[in-house]
């Protein structure tokens, strides 16, 4: 049966105007995230990860600029409609939750205050209902004493009760899609999983379709059902999960998952990948990875490969992902 | 370092209010420096304006004297020897005044503890007392005179550069290359000198430039109130002195006498202007992230 | 909340303490001869003989050591005996009294435009960053904080009144000054303006009002231009905040997003400088009613200065202090206000 995505972006570019210099921080990317699924995109930082997130929502800083593709939310293209109607889809259909709760939230407003607002703002609901509302949130993320709580202030409550209100606060108008940026990186580990945990147990309540961004491998090893791979602006790889961990096809897939240490073989020396993350403005010619990749050959330092289909759902971008395969088969042990 | 210099020159070049301001200054200070040609001194002492007639009326300006007279002195001469005198202060008082704030936030910041506790509340004590006020009663009791305004000046001047030297120190104390000397048996001394300073300098200059403007004024206004120069004496705020007696005496007349407030006023505006310029240049240079 | 403002009452004797000493020790590096002068008219002073000025020095503890004539000094301060005012001609406490409302009127005024004025245009400012609007309005605003304001004070004096004659100078004309002096004329506020409002006499209210759209002008220019670029620098920074990002994310419009959530944030550091500033305000009657030639707290000190009144100086010193002191309370009231993190520490 064939689905159809909630949230569909084709193509999308989006460039910053400095004064140094054009920087292409999203330069043509697609993927399609599926109602009560959750997509995970991961990437170093400054692979554009958060942008992509941040054009979907449009709201860029004012040196960005989405400059082609489309954002189809429900088969509505996001980068045409006017700012008007956008405002009503933010926080609304779409809701995003940010890495750190301390400085995402407002420090001058109660928490209760700020997710009221949201309330407010997309149900005509009065104050009294939407305070109880907010309340009722506040419970369901498991904060204890809610009543207490929401005419509390940011700073009077802990990383993880902030994340929690934070994620009242995105889930207050029941959105169809949840974006979370980084959302567990500033938490302790035991909270980390406590929080992935509800966002979970929302999403089967809700049916909502989750995007996860993050550079934590193990977060997308248990909670994303497709990934995408970011590199330099770009998809290098796009399959589901189980898919990319035991069978990557991009060099720099197979280059994250090598990196993380093992516990059941003996290693001599930790793997890493080589070099660094390209500056932006100063991008190296023919395939940007091509500089840090193990497999590289003459043409890749020439050509910039196109995303090729090599099995059911799964895409990557690489003339030798051949070679990985091989690699892999050579390796003891699977991944996951 | 060089392609840093290199960005921060572009930078400046390119604002034009940074031009303008660095245009304004040098075009002062050969004014300051050309003065005695410009303006050759009379008496044995070339600050005492020359006193060309007994008229005590002001007279607008001819040909001999292009600013007019006023109190029976060439307001031209007042004005050129008064670069001088602003140069003389706002320079003499900075740099003063800047000394003594970086040992006394250098000390603060360096030892910590009860030291820097005591050192601070004295400092907020000082900072919360207005400039002029502080002035004005410190130079009643000092004594009136250019040079005990200087000092009045410097005693109340130094208290901003005394804070920010002491939260750069602060900041840089906990950096690895300053727990790596302080490991290695450097005295401190040594370590506030050749580690701390050099790195905290530039934003120390640029509150130093952006604090000579309003400095500049005050002195001034110490001497528009006669507190600081003696009477004649080369100093635009005295020069208004004068003007606003004539001013509050003549109603309706009052404009004949324009130029003994433009010419003098004029100046003043454009020498501060300059420094708040080159200032607000060389911050936005520096670091733009700070402009606003 | 309760608790923060009993603490900082309770460090204000304190303040005032410190600031006393110094005040004391500024006056005391004048010589006991100089010092006589604040409690003896000079006029009687030269015709006193050498014991009977040793007579003077004894009761007014001149001899006594440091900490002694420190005590007397408070003592006296304390009980309302301030000295004698070669200035105004009476003694130090009635002249003050006489002129303080003048001042606090002119300084009150002030407030409203500096304020508003400043605080509007710097988040106009700071909103259209780097577009026409934010160059003008800096502009205007370098060139404001580059004009000292007796400069500017003397070009308003001849436009507007030598020229245009709409603003004189001084705290009323002759007629006004009549009618307030009269016994009919009730003081309930003892400022003018508004006392002239109650008693029912519009004509004095706006003559005080014409006496005062000069000075308020001056003595606000400089300072809107100074809150405007910390208004704007803190909206800037404000801006950048990840909240502000969220609040957008949220789907509120622009302006509520720039009026609720940026600027309550942005206020923070304002409300501080320019509580700061309120008392620069009370430093700048100084120049201002020199310039405008109105009595005030302002020319008394400047007056008393240049005329070596040192117990008129001494007691605009303490006077100053204490406008300090409290607009420092102030301040750290209204921002335990404003930011909420500030009230449990």
């Amino acid at each position: 049966m064939e689905r159809k995505p909630i949230l569909s972006v084709k193509g999308l570019k989006t460039y910053f105007y400095t004064e140094d210099g054009i920087v292409k921080a999203v330069d043509g990317v697609d993927f399609d995230v599926y109602q009560g699924e959750t997509l995970g995109i991961v990437g170093e930082s400054g692979c554009g990860k958060s942008v992509t997130a941040l054009s979907i929502l449009r709201i860029l800083d004012e040196k960005g600029k989405i400059v082609d593709g489309q954002v189809l939310l429900d088969g509505v293209d996001l980068t045409k409609i006017d700012e008007q109607e956008m405002r009503r889809i933010r926080g609304k259909d779409i809701a995003i939750i940010f890495q750190e709760p301390m400085v995402a939230l407002n420090p001058v407003f109660t928490i209760g205050e700020q997710i009221m607002e949201a309330i407010m703002l997309h149900q005509r609901l009065d104050e009294k209902n939407a305070r109880a509302m907010a309340i009722d949130l506040l419970r369901k993320v498991g904060i204890p004493e809610p009543e207490k709580r929401v005419d509390q202030y940011p700073h009077e409550l802990s990383g993880g009760m902030r994340q929690r209100a934070m994620i009242a606060m995105a889930l207050s108008c029941k959105p169809k899609v949840l974006i979370a940026d980084e959302p567990t990186t500033a938490l302790d580990v035991t909270i980390q999983a406590q929080i992935m945990e509800l966002m979970k147990q929302l999403q089967k309540e809700y049916g909502m379709a989750i995007m996860l961004i993050t550079h934590d491998l193990g977060l997308i090893a248990e909670n994303a059902d497709r990934v995408v791979v970011m590199y330099a602006g770009k998809v290098v790889e796009y399959a589901d999960v189980r898919t990319l961990f035991n069978d990557p096809k991009h060099p720099y897939t197979w280059g994250l998952l090598h990196a993380i240490p093992r516990l059941d073989i003996e290693q001599t020396r930790l793997y890493n990948i080589p070099g660094v993350v390209p500056d932006p403005l100063h991008f190296p010619p023919g395939c940007k990875f091509h500089p840090r990749c193990e497999f590289r050959e003459e043409r890749c330092t020439r050509e910039e490969p196109e995303l090729v289909e090599v099995g059911e759902n799964h895409t990557v971008r690489c003339f030798f992902w051949q070679k990985v395969v091989e690699a892999k088969m050579k390796k003891v042990g699977e991944f996951v | 370092m060089r392609v840093e210099t290199k960005r921060m020159l572009r930078r400046i070049l390119r604002n034009p209010s940074a031009v303008l301001g660095f245009a304004l200054l040098i075009f002062f200070t050969l004014v300051a420096v050309f003065a005695p040609l410009i303006c050759p001194p009379q008496s044995y002492d070339p600050y005492m304006i020359p006193i060309v007639t007994w008229d005590k009326t002001p007279q607008p300006p001819t040909k001999g004297h292009p600013f007019g007279i006023i109190d029976g002195r060439d307001i031209f001469y007042g004005v050129v020897w008064g670069t001088r005198t602003a140069f003389k202060v706002g320079l003499v008082v900075t740099l003063t005044s800047t000394l003594v704030g970086l040992v006394i936030g250098s000390i603060a910041g360096y030892f910590g503890g009860w030291i820097d506790e005591v050192l601070m509340r004295i400092t907020d004590v000082f900072l919360s007392i207005p400039y002029i006020l502080a002035a004005i009663v410190l130079t009643a009791f000092l004594g009136m005179g250019l040079d005990k305004v200087m000092i009045s000046l410097i005693i109340f001047g130094w208290m901003g550069t005394a804070r920010l030297i002491r939260a750069n120190i602060l900041q840089a104390r906990e950096e690895q290359y300053v727990l790596a000397a302080r490991a290695l048996g450097v005295s401190d001394f040594f370590v506030i000198t050749k580690h701390i300073l050099p790195n905290t300098i530039f934003p120390v200059l640029i509150q130093a430039t952006m604090r000579i403007g309003s400095l500049v004024i005050t002195a001034a206004a110490l001497s528009f109130l006669g507190l600081g120069a003696p009477v004649g004496y080369a100093d635009w705020g005295a020069l208004l002195n004068f003007a606003r007696n004539w001013m509050l005496g003549a109603s309706g007349e009052a404009l004949k006498y324009w130029y003994a407030i433009v010419y003098p006023g004029t100046a003043m505006v454009l020498f501060v202007l300059a420094w708040n310029l080159v200032g607000d240049a060389l911050r936005d240079a520096f670091d733009p992230r700070l402009r606003g | 909340m309760l608790t923060y403002i009993i603490r900082r009452l309770l460090l204000l004797p304190l303040i005032l303490f410190g600031l006393s000493l110094i005040i004391f020790g500024m006056i005391q590096s004048l010589g006991p001869d100089r010092l006589l002068a604040a409690y003896v008219n000079p006029g009687v002073l030269d015709k006193l003989t050498p014991v009977q000025l040793e007579k003077i020095k004894q009761k007014y503890g001149l001899n006594d050591p440091m900490m002694i004539r420190y005590i007397k000094w408070l003592k006296n301060t304390l009980q309302g005996d301030l000295g004698w005012s070669l200035v105004g001609k009476q003694p130090v406490k009635d002249a003050i009294l006489s002129r303080l409302p003048w001042t606090v009127e002119l300084a009150l005024y002030s407030i409203v435009p500096v304020v508003f004025v400043g605080v509007w245009l710097g988040v106009i400012a700071a909103v259209n960053r780097d577009k026409f609007l934010d160059h003008f309005v800096r502009i205007f605003a370098v060139v404001g904080w580059s004009f000292p304001d007796f400069v500017f004070g003397l070009i308003v004096l001849m436009i507007f009144y030598s020229v245009l004659g709409w603003f004189p100078p001084g705290n009323l004309s002759f007629w006004a000054d009549q009618v307030v002096k009269s016994p009919e004329f009730r003081r309930f506020t003892s400022l003018v303006t508004i006392d002239a409002l109650l008693n029912g006499r519009f004509d004095v209210f706006v003559d005080a009002l014409r006496h005062l759209v000069a000075p308020i002008l001056t003595l606000s220019w400089l300072w809107w231009a100074y809150l405007l670029r910390i208004t704007r620098s803190s909206m800037l920074e404000v801006l950048t905040k990840e909240y502000i990002r969220t609040a957008r994310a949220k789907g509120l419009a622009e302006r509520v997003v720039i009026n609720k959530h940026a600027r309550r944030n942005a206020m923070i550091p304002v409300i501080t400088v320019g509580g700061g500033m309120v008392i620069q305000l009370f430093a700048g009657t100084v120049i201002v009613e020199m310039v405008f030639n109105r009595t005030g707290m302002g020319s008394f000190t400047a007056t008393a200065a240049t005329q070596l009144d040192y117990a008129s100086i001494m007691a605009s010193a303490l006077f100053y202090s204490l406008i300090l002191v409290i607009g420092n309370l102030v301040i750290d009231i209204l921002y335990a206000t404003v930011d909420p993190r500030v009230r449990l520490g």
